[in-house]
């Protein structure tokens, strides 16, 4: 059972978050082990099962960038894997340049970074949004293809944030 | 994780860092990456016209110190060979080198990449060199 399936959703990239959430106390409510301890122990091993979906499916619907890795994993995409062959060469020159700047900045020029990187990071998730709602309407690998494209950036963005953190 | 010491080696004295003029006709570049751990790491030879040896390799490489060792070691072995040698090298032979554990694996396949990227990258520009029709002896 996929976890759109698991709070009957259609596994669209658009969530209503509110909704999931109502979704997730009504369907808890119903799988509750106080509601199955006359139920033959078959059945209360489902209940738990079941529920135990519905926590991880919560964690994963509610996240937009989480909601997004799981659907693209599910078509077949290499999601949280080390290597990938599909990062475009703009894509990596532009990091090797913004890792060359930070290599050279002084504490200032670091934060100067920082508000940088937030807004770019703004900037994607507004994107995002947008291309959710395309692939909802398109269910296109392609539409996938950009969005996992985005979320690449995304991932570099936070890296080049993280590694300002940890200098300063 | 500990590190063995050849990969802390390499780190603390990364060998041929720097880079190439990417505009000159007898440079190959190669750029990779992986998002997930937020590595790139970029790769450059420069091979000899006359003998199709490789005179000079340079890298530089933002990651982790496995990623840094794989790449510094690489230009060490690409210096001196000829661009098919240097396409046989293999992943493989890094991590055994390096002694990296099997979490770090991909750090050297991230090296083998980059060598072959700017192989590739070389091989493009001496295609285009060739003019189309030229006699050939």
């Amino acid at each position: 059972m996929t976890y759109f399936e698991a709070f009957g959703l259609e596994p669209k990239l658009v969530v209503d978050v509110d909704d999931l959430q109502q979704r997730f106390y009504r369907l808890s409510r119903e799988l509750h082990p106080d509601r199955f301890t006359r139920r033959p122990v078959e059945e209360q091993q489902q209940a738990l099962e079941k529920t135990s979906v519905l926590n991880d499916g919560l964690r994963t619907l509610k996240d937009p960038i989480r909601r997004a890795e799981y659907v693209l994993k599910q078509h077949g995409f290499d999601i949280g894997e080390q290597r990938t062959k599909d990062v475009p060469p703009e894509l990596l020159e532009e990091v090797f340049e913004l890792n060359m700047a930070l290599e050279e900045s002084d504490r200032e020029q670091l934060d100067g970074f920082r508000t940088k990187f937030a807004a770019m990071l703004g900037e994607i998730d507004g994107g995002l949004q947008g291309l959710f709602a395309a692939y909802d309407a398109s269910q296109s690998r392609d539409d996938l293809q950009k969005i996992r494209g985005v979320l690449n950036r995304r991932r570099y963005i936070e890296n080049l944030v993280q590694k300002i953190d940890s200098s300063i | 994780m500990a590190y063995s010491d050849k990969v802390l080696d390499h780190y603390n004295n990364p060998r041929n860092v720097g880079s190439l003029d990417k505009a000159d006709p007898n440079v190959g570049t190669g750029m990779v990456g992986a998002p997930e751990c937020g590595d790139v790491m970029k790769l450059q030879i420069k091979v000899n016209p006359e003998t199709g040896v490789i005179d000079d390799a340079k890298f530089k490489t933002f990651g982790c110190g496995s990623a840094i060792a794989s790449s510094s070691l690489a230009t060490e072995w690409l210096r001196g060979k000829s661009v098919d040698e240097a396409l046989a090298i293999k992943n493989t032979e890094i991590v055994a080198e390096l002694a990296l554990p099997p979490v770090k694996i991909h750090c050297s396949v991230l090296a083998e990449d980059a060598i072959k990227a700017a192989i590739a990258d070389y091989k493009a520009k001496e295609e285009k060199r060739t003019p189309v029709g030229a006699v050939t002896a």
